[in-house]
């Protein structure tokens, strides 16, 4: 404080010369048309400047946030360009190839429509039986399939009903192969959990990732090629560690199973017919 | 002390009084106006004390300002030459002058005293132009006004000191 009273005490003349001067610049504005129309104009251009330089300074102050709403909003665009490309794909898809190979897969398909009478998902051998049989057109080795996936083979049947051997079942064994790829394994149950099973002897050379679709080979001639299985949950070594071993996440909870469909392809029995013919020779 | 107050005074109203009466109406060649109001800060001895010296110059010029109806500009310029004048006074003066050396031609000499009212006088008279024309769009009109007036100032200034000498 003292040394501002010092500083003031010796430069007094400067402040006196400034306040003076001030009080003329006042005056000249207020009093002067002329001077007060030039300064105004001039005080306008410079203000406008600085306020153009002010304006640049914030903008380029606030790019941090800008580039942060900037990256969340790619971000966002970009899941939508997935999503919509997902969906034109699968629209382009449904409406051409894969409907009318569909289609033409399920030509000589016909579909027996069933319900589940009883069932179970909690032993290491489990069985359902559903409300079709004999008379029905229903014979031994046909699939069954639910909505959203295959559910098993007819293994025994009676007039009106037959028992199907499930997926959740040690016995039950079924080509399938991953989708995309021509790589084939049989799929098994290891009787843990009713919503995994193991898709075995998967070649190690197959290139494949988690989340990849399991489907049917057609192979075996029960279900058609390409029905759906499930999907890749994790991958290991097979036990031998020739082949990899693939837990498969089952698309279908067998403890919620109402209605299924029985499989009943045309030529089944002429291909079976012919099998049991072939056998005999073979084993000779 | 009363009477160099008294004196100061006297001649501010002289000054004042000359140019509203006279030296506005001058206009030669339609340039030159003579503006030795500007003498009175030119009279302040050595070792004034500046708030003084400045206070004097700008009451003169806002007196002038008044009666001429340019108000600001003698003001202003006033005050820039009351704040340079002590400054210049110490530079052009020799080491050993006595603390209160009153300027004059003959405490001074005439060359230097010349000088001095020459730097003062164009010091002033550009301020007075550069503030009354506020743009320099007009520079050989402007440069014409200031020199042409600052002559005829810096004349009546030596006039006045030559009569004030004389007395």
């Amino acid at each position: 404080m003292r040394a501002l009273l010092d500083f003031i005490a010796k430069y007094y003349h400067w402040l006196l010369f400034f306040v003076l001067e001030g009080f003329c610049i006042v005056l000249l504005f207020q009093f002067n048309h002329y001077q007060n129309s030039v300064w105004l104009t001039t005080a306008n251009t410079v203000v406008g400047r600085i306020n153009d330089w002010e304006q640049q300074a914030l903008r380029y102050i606030t790019l941090g946030d800008v580039n942060q709403a900037l990256t969340q909003r790619n971000i966002m665009l970009e899941q939508n360009n997935l999503v919509l490309a997902e969906h034109i794909a699968a629209l382009t898809h449904d409406s051409t190839r894969s409907e009318k190979l569909q289609a033409e897969r399920l030509e000589d398909i016909k579909l027996i429509p069933a319900r589940v009478t009883t069932n179970s998902v909690m032993r290491r051998d489990n069985l359902i039986t559903i409300n079709v049989g004999e008379l029905d057109g229903v014979r031994p080795e046909m699939g069954v399939v639910s909505g959203t996936g295959i559910v098993g083979i007819v293994y025994m049947t009676s007039p009106h009903y037959s028992i199907v051997m499930p997926l959740l079942n040690s016995h039950s064994n079924i080509s399938c192969r991953l989708r995309g790829t021509e790589y084939f394994g049989y799929l098994k149950w290891d009787g843990q959990h009713p919503l995994y099973t193991v898709l075995d002897d998967i070649p190690r050379h197959a290139r494949f990732k988690v989340g990849d679709i399991v489907e049917t080979s057609g192979f075996s001639n029960v279900f058609p090629p390409g029905l759906f299985i499930g999907k890749v949950e994790k991958i290991e070594n097979s036990d031998d560690g020739l082949s990899y071993k693939l837990r498969v996440h089952l698309s279908i909870d067998f403890a919620r199973l109402h209605d299924v469909a029985v499989i009943a392809q045309q030529f089944q029995a002429e291909v079976r017919t012919l099998e049991q013919r072939a056998d005999p020779l073979i084993n000779h | 002390m009363i009477t160099q107050f008294l004196q100061r005074l006297l001649w501010l109203v002289v000054l004042v009084t000359a140019q509203m009466v006279v030296f506005n109406y001058i206009h030669v060649m339609g340039y030159a106006t003579p503006l030795p109001f500007v003498y009175l800060v030119m009279l302040f001895p050595l070792g004034t004390s500046r708030w003084s010296i400045l206070l004097w110059g700008f009451v003169c010029g806002l007196l002038c300002d008044i009666t001429s109806l340019t108000l600001g500009i003698g003001a202003a310029s006033m005050t820039l030459v009351a704040f340079v004048q002590p400054v210049l006074l110490q530079l052009m003066v020799p080491k050993d002058a006595p603390e209160d050396l009153q300027p004059s031609f003959s405490s001074m000499g005439f060359w230097t005293y010349f000088n001095y009212a020459a730097i003062l006088t164009l010091l002033f008279v550009l301020s007075y132009f550069a503030l009354q024309s506020f743009s320099f769009n007009h520079i050989v009109d402007l440069s014409i006004a200031c020199t042409s007036s600052w002559l005829m100032t810096f004349l009546f200034c030596l006039l006045f000191e030559g009569l004030r000498h004389g007395k």
